[in-house]
C-alpha cells in the first residue's frame, strides 16, 4: 500500500512539473540586464524577447548618467544583432545630447530612458535631430529627472532640449547634489519646482510653478468641494451643473494621452496589465480635437476615448462634484504601485480640481498623464496637496 | 437512491468535501467550474431528489443570475467594448462573462454546502473535532441544532398561548403583535435558560475532560483507506495543478487561459473523477445490492 501511494504521488509530481508552462502565454516582464561594455546586444537574445512576447530592460552607463532602453517583443520587426551602447553628455545650453553606437536601424522601436543626476524645472522637452524637431520627449521622475524618448537607430545623434514654458519662462536647469540612482534609503531632499530657487534669473522670471507660493494667503481656505485657493492667473473651477454647452460654437483643443512612467517602474506594474502598456507610453497621440463652447476636460475625455475606442472608466465623486477617472485603457489607479493613477495637465499646469470642473478655452493644450508617484513623478505633486 | 457515500467514515466525508468546496472556491477555468456544478447538481439530485431540483430553482438560479447581471453594472474594465452604459462607462464582454463565472462559482458552493450539511452531521463533526476542539465544536454543533428546536419549541408555545385564548392568526393586526411579543419574550427567556442548561448539563458529564472518551459507531477499515488514499491523491495532484496553474484562466483586462493540451487535460480529469465519486459510489454499490439481493 505504502508504495503504491508513493508511486501514486511521484506521478503527480512529474506530470506537474511538466505542465510547469508560466504564465497563459501572454506577455512577460524579464529581469534587466546589464548592457556589456561594447554595448552589443546579440541576435539570439533579440529573438529571445520576440519568441517569448517578453518586455525586457536593459540598463547601461554613460559618465554620470543612467540608461535604460525597454524592448517590446511586441515591436520587433527584424530581430538582429543591435549595438545599444549610447554616449550621453550635457551641451553648454542645459541639453541632452545622445550619441548612439548603432548607426543604422535596430529592426525594433524602443524606448530610451535616460536618467539625469538632476532636477529640470522644464516639464517638457524636445528631441532634435540637427535643427529639426522629431519627436517629443516626456519629461518625469521624482528625485531625479528621467527623460523617456522613443527610438529606432535611424538618427545617431540627437539633442534633448528641454521646451520653454508656456508663459516664455527660460527653463533654469537646477542643479543639486547628484543623487544616487539605485539608492534605496535616500529620502527625497527637495521638492524641486516648489522650493528650489532658481539659478539663472538673470533676464527672467521664476519657473511658473513658483507662482503658487506667492498666491496662497497664509489663512488657507477651502471652497466647499475641498479645493484649494486656485493659483493666480490659472482658471478657476466651473461647477458641472453651471457649465451650459452651446454646440453652435466649436473651438479646437490639442489632446494627448500618456503613461511613460510606467516604462520607468514595470516592476511595480500589476503582471497581468503588462500587454497595455504601449511601446512607446502613447496611448494617444497629440492630437487637435474639437470641443463646444463650455465643455469641460471629462467630457472631450470621454468623446475622444469613445471616438478613438479607448476603454475608459470614470466614477462621479461628489465630495468633489467632479468625475474621478479611474482607469484609461484598462490602465488603471493602483495598478502601477499603491500611489499610482491618472492626472491631467492643461497648458503646463495640473489643475488641483477636478476634471468635470475645468472648462476648456480654444487652443488648450490638454495631456492625461499616468503618475506612479502621486504626481511627483511627472511634475504635478502640488496638484494633490502632497 | 440511499446515499451510501455518507455511510463512509466521517474523515472520508470530511477531505472529501473540504478539497470539492475548496477547489470550487479557488478554479475560475469554465471547464472546471462546469465540471464542479454538474457534480454538485447530480450528488444532491442522486440523493434528495426532487428537493434538491427545487432548491437549485429556488436559489441557486437566481444568485448565479443575480451576480451575473450585477457584476458588469459595476465593474467595466475589459478591452472587448459591447456598448455604453448612459454614464459613459462602457460595457465590456469580459465583466460579463468574469459575472457569469462568479455566479457559478456561487451557485456550486451553494449546492455543495447542502450536501454537506446532510453528510455531515453534528455527531459526525463532534466525533472528527471533538478532541481536537472540544468547545469550538461544542458550539457549532449546538447552533446547528438550536434552529430547528428553537423552531418546534416557538410552535409549542404558540399552540399552548392558543389555548389559553391568545391565538396569533387571529383578530387585529395590534391583537395579534402583542400576542406575537409574549411568544417571542417567552422564547428569547426559554434559549436562554436551555443554553445555561445545556452547558451544565455537558460539564456534569464531564464533556472535554481528559481521558474522557465519546462513543462512537465509525470504523476505519478498508474501504476508507482506499477512499482516503484516492482523495490524498486527488487532492495532491489538483494542488500541483493549481500551483502550476494548469487552470490558469485570466477575465481581465482580457481574456487569456491555458489552452486544453494532454497534461492540462489531466488535470481536469482528475477533478472530475473527484467531484463525481460519491455519484460513482452510489450507482456501484446500489448495484452490488440489488446484485446480491436476486441471488437469494
Amino acid at each position: 500500500m505504502k508504495r503504491l501511494l508513493c508511486l501514486l504521488f511521484a506521478l503527480a509530481a512529474m506530470v506537474s512539473l511538466c505542465a510547469c508552462q508560466g504564465n497563459f502565454g501572454s506577455v512577460n516582464l524579464k529581469d534587466p540586464v546589464d548592457i556589456p561594455e561594447n554595448g552589443v546586444i546579440d541576435q539570439s537574445t533579440v529573438m529571445q524577447i520576440k519568441n517569448e512576447n517578453a518586455i525586457a530592460v536593459f540598463v547601461g552607463t554613460s559618465g554620470d548618467f543612467k540608461y535604460e532602453w525597454t524592448v517590446f517583443a511586441g515591436s520587433i520587426r527584424d530581430a538582429k544583432a543591435v549595438n545599444l551602447g549610447v554616449r550621453l553628455s550635457k551641451t553648454n545650453d542645459g541639453s541632452i545630447r545622445v550619441v548612439l553606437n548603432q548607426t543604422e536601424a535596430f529592426g525594433f522601436s524602443a524606448s530610451l530612458a535616460i536618467h539625469l543626476n538632476e532636477c529640470w524645472s522644464a516639464q517638457s522637452a524636445t528631441a532634435h535631430v540637427g535643427e529639426n524637431a522629431v519627436a517629443t520627449v516626456s519629461v518625469t521622475g521624482s528625485r531625479h529627472t528621467i527623460l523617456n524618448v522613443t527610438l529606432d537607430g535611424t538618427a545617431p545623434e540627437i539633442v534633448i532640449r528641454p521646451d520653454l514654458l508656456p508663459e516664455k519662462v527660460i527653463p533654469t536647469v537646477i542643479t543639486t547634489a547628484p543623487l544616487p540612482l539605485q539608492g534605496t534609503d535616500a529620502p527625497a531632499v527637495t521638492k524641486p519646482q516648489a522650493e528650489m530657487p532658481p539659478t539663472a534669473t538673470t533676464v527672467t522670471p521664476a519657473p511658473t510653478v513658483t507662482v503658487t507660493k506667492p498666491a496662497v494667503p497664509p489663512t488657507v481656505t477651502k471652497d466647499k468641494y475641498n479645493t484649494d485657493p486656485v493659483p493666480e492667473g490659472k482658471p478657476t473651477p466651473v461647477e458641472p451643473e453651471d457649465q451650459e454647452v452651446d454646440k453652435g460654437s466649436s473651438y479646437t483643443c490639442t489632446f494627448s494621452i500618456e503613461c511613460s512612467t510606467i516604462l520607468n517602474n514595470l516592476s511595480l506594474l500589476d503582471p497581468e496589465k503588462l500587454e497595455m502598456v504601449p511601446y512607446d507610453g502613447v496611448i494617444l497621440a497629440e492630437a487637435t480635437v474639437v470641443f463646444y463652447e463650455g465643455e469641460s476636460v471629462f467630457d472631450v475625455l470621454q468623446r475622444v476615448c469613445i471616438e478613438n475606442k479607448i476603454h475608459t472608466e470614470a466614477s462621479w465623486t461628489p465630495m468633489y462634484n467632479s468625475a474621478y477617472v479611474e482607469g484609461i485603457y484598462n490602465l488603471y489607479e493602483f495598478d502601477c504601485g499603491a500611489l499610482s493613477g491618472w492626472m491631467y495637465r492643461v497648458n503646463g499646469w495640473y489643475p488641483n480640481y477636478g476634471c468635470s470642473r475645468y472648462q476648456l478655452k480654444d487652443g488648450d493644450v490638454v495631456e492625461w498623464r499616468y503618475t506612479c508617484d502621486m504626481g511627483n513623478d511627472i511634475g504635478g505633486g502640488y496638484a494633490v496637496g502632497g | 437512491m440511499q446515499d451510501r457515500f455518507s455511510k463512509y467514515h466521517p474523515l472520508v466525508n470530511f477531505l472529501y468535501f473540504t478539497l470539492v468546496i475548496g477547489f470550487s472556491m479557488v478554479l475560475t477555468h469554465p471547464l472546471a467550474q462546469g465540471i464542479s456544478l454538474a457534480c454538485a447538481i447530480l450528488y444532491a439530485v442522486q440523493a434528495e431528489g426532487k428537493r434538491a431540483v427545487l432548491f437549485t430553482l429556488k436559489w441557486c438560479l437566481p444568485a448565479m443570475l443575480l451576480t451575473a447581471f450585477m457584476n458588469p453594472a459595476f465593474s467595466h474594465e475589459g478591452v472587448t467594448i459591447l456598448l455604453y452604459f448612459p454614464t459613459g462607462n462602457p460595457l465590456t464582454l469580459e465583466s460579463i462573462l468574469y459575472g457569469f463565472s462568479s455566479g457559478v462559482m456561487i451557485a456550486t458552493v451553494m449546492l455543495w454546502f447542502v450536501s454537506f450539511s446532510r453528510v455531515i452531521t453534528s455527531d459526525k463533526f463532534i466525533y472528527l473535532f471533538g478532541r481536537m476542539i472540544p468547545a469550538i465544536s461544542l458550539v457549532l454543533s449546538m447552533t446547528l441544532r438550536f434552529v430547528p428546536k428553537f423552531k418546534a419549541q416557538m410552535n409549542a408555545v404558540a399552540d399552548a398561548q392558543k389555548s389559553i385564548g391568545r391565538d396569533i392568526s387571529e383578530g387585529s393586526l395590534w391583537h395579534r403583535t402583542k400576542i406575537a411579543v409574549t411568544v417571542l419574550s417567552i422564547m428569547v427567556t426559554w434559549s436562554l435558560e436551555n443554553a445555561i442548561e445545556t452547558a451544565d448539563s455537558m460539564k456534569s458529564r464531564g464533556y472535554g475532560l481528559k481521558g474522557r472518551t465519546a462513543f462512537s459507531i465509525y470504523r476505519f477499515d478498508g474501504r476508507d483507506q482506499m477512499a482516503l488514499l484516492y482523495l490524498g491523491f486527488c487532492g495532491f495532484y489538483l494542488l500541483a495543478g493549481v500551483i502550476v496553474s494548469a487552470f490558469g484562466f485570466r477575465y481581465f483586462p482580457s481574456i487569456r487561459y491555458i489552452g486544453l493540451n494532454t497534461v492540462t487535460l489531466s488535470f481536469q480529469f482528475v477533478y472530475l473523477i473527484l467531484c463525481i465519486m460519491p455519484v460513482v459510489l452510489n450507482c456501484f454499490e446500489e448495484r452490488k445490492w440489488k446484485a446480491i439481493h436476486s441471488k437469494m
